[in-house]
This record gives C-alpha cells, structure tokens and sequence, in this order.
C-alpha cells in the first residue's frame, strides 16, 4: 500500500484551475519533491494534501484511508505534519514550549489540565532539540532565533508528533548554504521515519535528496522520475529547466 | 475581568458578551430569592454556575463549531448579545423592566446570614480568590499553552491537530460560568440587580480594565480596575457628560500606544533606553 495516493485531484477556484487531474504518490520512507514555475499549482497542490483547501474532484489516500474532505486537524491525527513556506512557530514562546504545543496536541484537555504527559515529554523535547542542534536555545523566545533555526524549530515541531508524512514547503527560503546542508541531513535523516513531500524552488537542493520529483506546469504533473530522468524530459526542458 | 482576560488574553476570544453573562448570573440569584426561600451561598453559586455554563455552552457552540470564524464576527455576535440582554431586562416585566429586582435578602452559609460589609466583603474575596487561583492553575497548566496556541494562531494549531473548536467552546464555558458567578456575588452584596449591570457599557469597561492592564496576564487588568474604578466614582460626580467619553479616548490611545498595556510599560521603557544607548 502506498503511504499518499493522490488521485487524479483537481481544485478549481471559480473559474481558475489550479490543479487539473495531478496525481502522485510516496511510498514509505521516500522523499518526493515537487516542482514547478511559479504560479504553475504546487502550493494549491500541497494545500489540498494537509487540508488548507479541499480538492474540488479527485480523492486523496493517506494509507488507504480517504481523507480528500477531512479537516486538517484530523489529518494531523491521522498521521500529517507540515513545515509552511513562512515558519508559522509561536514567536513569544520559548523553544521548549514550542515543541511542547506540538507534542501536546494530540493529548486530552483532561490530561492536560493535570499536567500528566509533562515529565513523558521532557526526554522527547531534548532528543529533538538535539537532532534540530537547538538545545542551547530550549529556554531562548522563538523569535531570537535565527532564519534558519526557526525553519528548524518549525520541522522539529512537526517531527515532534511522529507523523507518517512531512509536508514541506520550501523549507531552504533564505537559508545560507552552511544551513541549507544541515537542512538536507535533516530531512534525509526524518525520512527513515516517514515519507516526505517537499515543495521547493532550489532544484539542486530537490535533486540532492529526493527519490522521485514530480513536475508541475498550469497545474497539470507533465513528468515525474529521478532528477536524471526530469532533467532529460524535454517538456520538463521546455517549460521549466531551461527558465531556472 | 477574570472571564474576559481567560477568553480574549489566553484564549484569543475577543468578546464583548461578558457583562451579558454576568447580568445573567445576577438576575437568576435575584429572581430565585424573589420567588423561593432559597439563600444558601452555595446552593446559589451552584445555580449560577449551571446557567453560565448552559449559557456558555450554547454561545460557545453557535460561535464556534463550524469553521474558524474571525474575531470580528465574535465581537459582533457578543455585542449583540449584550444588546439583547440589555434590552430584555429593560422592557421585560418579569426582570423588573427597568427598575430590575431590588431588595434580594442577605445571602446565608450554613444557616448563618452574611449581613454585614465585613462579611460581605469576606465572601466576594474568598470566592475572587479562589477562582483567581484556578485561572493561574489554568494557565501555567499544559492547557494554559493550548489556550495561548490557538491564540497566537489557530489555524497552526489545527495544523498540529489541535481540536480548536472544542478548545474554544470549553474556555467559553469557563468565562461563561465565571461571569455568571461574579453577577451572582453582585446581587447578593449589592441586593438588587439592574440592567445597568447588564449590557454594551459594562462589556466595554471590562475589555478596557483588560487592555489598559494588559492582556494575556492577570495582575495588570486587576491594577486597571481598580485604579479606574476609584478614577471613575471621582469623574462621575465632576465630569459626568464628559467622562463616557474621556474613557473611550483613553481605550484608544492605549490600543494604539501601549498594546500589551500597563505591565508591559517597563520592559517598553527598557527596550526604548536600550536603543537609544546603542544608537
């Protein structure tokens, strides 16, 4: 079974289409970039994925389980997380509560009202500030964090919840090449725990970690392969490669 | 103060409902005392925190229980509340139109009637108390981050799985139970109840003693109201056209200037002499 299955998905903004009949796939600890001119529907795209708008035909499968009309946070119950383009962190909470609001979603109010996944969640807050090189920040505000530390405090929140597909989009915006590196580790290193899909402009940094690439142009996926595979298409040549 | 600032500082709830909540309260007690021999404190604060809850939760639901709403329909739909209410006990007879429910008796515990300011004054601040210490409970509790998670940004909380409607509907329901409960000690202190008590000039001066103190904290809106209240006895008598007005003024200048509020001013006055010095 694939872990996503997107089914022929179109959405249509009153007489604009979008996305017209996409379809992609990830399997299981694969890394899937998708690419494309701007305005070409990849944002549209990875949106009617994590749920920020519904797909006006087509189905979506995470799993096998139909989630094409849920809402997002159902989504992220079934097992979703995504890095936004703009990290959308809590600016004046500290780097732990951060990760604390991430790992806590999931728990009852009943729970936390008594406080009781606190101390569960102390060696997970440590591991993953580790793994995102954030633990001499954990007591810092979020907001005097670098750029990049922030794109990092966004995907180690959405690692936080264990999730069986990571959405990213552009998650290298503004960063320097030291930290665009770090990033691609990262990511590497989260897809041994779950699939990936990345929304990206930087096509070195698409062809350095993904699996598979799928191209987008006027909302319609023209190829999909190994970047040696996109970069011989020559539709993929004449809509996208050569204007990079 | 406690219900707004747990709706609209935690929470993110901007709303203008909770003098409409509070008159509530203070008409239930009024009304049960005026047609039964019930006095008991508890046996009323009980009452009352059932009807603020049913209140809260009907609100609550209406509000909150489709898709995200923008805090500008919420403010709309609690202004009108607060309008309606108003009204109702203006004109409704069985609310004493506009005279409201004087003479409601001294409230009891155990038998014993609470008569005098001291004793009064005992009981609104033991309650007070109380539930202060179960709002701080609440926000330095892992809920406290969950309230203030889908204040900063709800539909990241959503992202997250965050369930934010029914997060939204049970901090509703709290304030709903705590305004119900303050109009309730109002009317048992006060002995009667008006719709002056009620209604759009109550709400706003409870969302002003929260951005003048400072929103998201509990100290600063407690300062506010008092220092206001004491200001506004002295202004009623010397200024009493001028004062409504001189208040709204002070609203906007302190949205404006001052927008996290007066707890805010030292950290505002430290970071201005921090960059003077390093410019």
């Amino acid at each position: 079974m694939k872990l996503l299955e997107v089914i022929s998905v179109t959405k249509k903004f009153g007489a604009l289409t979008a996305v017209d009949k996409a379809s992609i796939f990830i399997n299981q600890n694969e890394i899937v970039g998708l690419i494309g001119p701007n305005g070409s529907g990849k944002s549209t795209l990875l949106h009617t994925v994590c749920g920020r708008t519904i797909a006006t035909e087509g189905q979506i499968l995470l799993q096998g389980l139909d989630i094409t009309k849920q809402d997002p946070q159902d989504r992220a119950i079934a097992g979703m997380a995504i890095k936004f383009q703009l990290a959308r962190i809590y600016l004046e909470k500290t780097v732990r509560e951060n990760l604390l609001i991430s790992l806590q979603a999931k728990e009852s109010i009943w729970s936390q009202l008594r406080n009781r996944s606190l101390a569960k969640f102390e060696d997970k807050i440590t591991s993953l500030a580790d793994e995102f090189q954030l633990t001499e920040y954990l007591d810092e505000f979020a907001k005097s964090l670098s750029h990049g530390q922030q794109q990092w405090l966004e995907i180690a929140m959405a690692m936080a919840s264990e999730p069986i597909l990571l959405l990213l989009d552009e998650p290298t915006a503004g960063m320097s090449p030291k930290e665009r590196a770090d990033t691609a580790i990262l990511i590497k290193k989260a897809s041994k725990k779950c699939g990936v899909l990345i929304v990206e402009h930087d096509l070195d940094f698409i062809k350095e970690i993904c699996d598979r690439i799928s191209v987008l142009h006027q909302g319609n996926i023209i190829a999909t392969g190994t970047s040696a595979e996109i970069e011989k298409d020559p539709k993929v040549k004449e809509v996208y490669l050569t204007r990079v | 103060m406690l219900s707004v600032e747990m709706c609209w500082g935690q929470a993110g709830i901007f709303t203008f409902g909770q003098a409409a909540l509070f008159g509530l309260g203070g008409y239930t007690v009024g009304l049960i005392t005026k047609n039964s021999s019930i006095t008991d404190i508890g046996v009323l604060l009980l009452i009352a925190i059932v009807i603020g809850a049913v209140a809260g939760l009907i609100i609550g639901i209406f509000l909150f229980s489709g898709k995200r709403v923008g805090e500008l329909y919420v403010v709309l739909v609690t202004l009108a509340i607060s309008y309606i209410f108003e009204r109702l006990a203006n004109s409704w007879t069985v609310l004493g139109s506009g005279n409201g429910i004087p003479g409601i008796p001294s409230p009891t515990i155990f038998g014993m009637e609470i008569k005098s300011i001291i004793g009064l004054f005992i009981l609104a601040f033991t309650v007070f108390a109380l539930i202060l210490f179960i709002c701080i409970f609440l926000v330095n509790s892992q809920f406290g981050l969950t309230m203030n998670a889908v204040r900063d940004d709800e539909e990241r909380a959503e992202f997250f799985g965050y369930k934010r409607s029914r997060i939204q509907i049970v901090v509703f329901v709290f304030a709903a139970v705590l305004a119900s409960i303050g109009g309730a000690l109002f009317a048992v202190t006060e002995s009667f109840v008006s719709s002056s008590m009620t209604g759009l000039a109550l709400s706003t001066t409870i969302v002003l003693w929260v951005v003048l103190g400072g929103r998201g904290t509990f100290f600063g809106p407690l300062i506010a109201l008092a220092v206001l209240q004491a200001v506004n006895t002295k202004m009623q008598e010397v200024l009493p056209s001028l004062w409504p007005i001189l208040v709204g003024l002070l609203l906007v200048i302190a949205m404006i200037f001052l927008p996290k509020g007066l707890m805010s001013l030292p950290a505002t006055i430290r970071e201005s002499l921090r960059k003077k010095s390093t410019a």
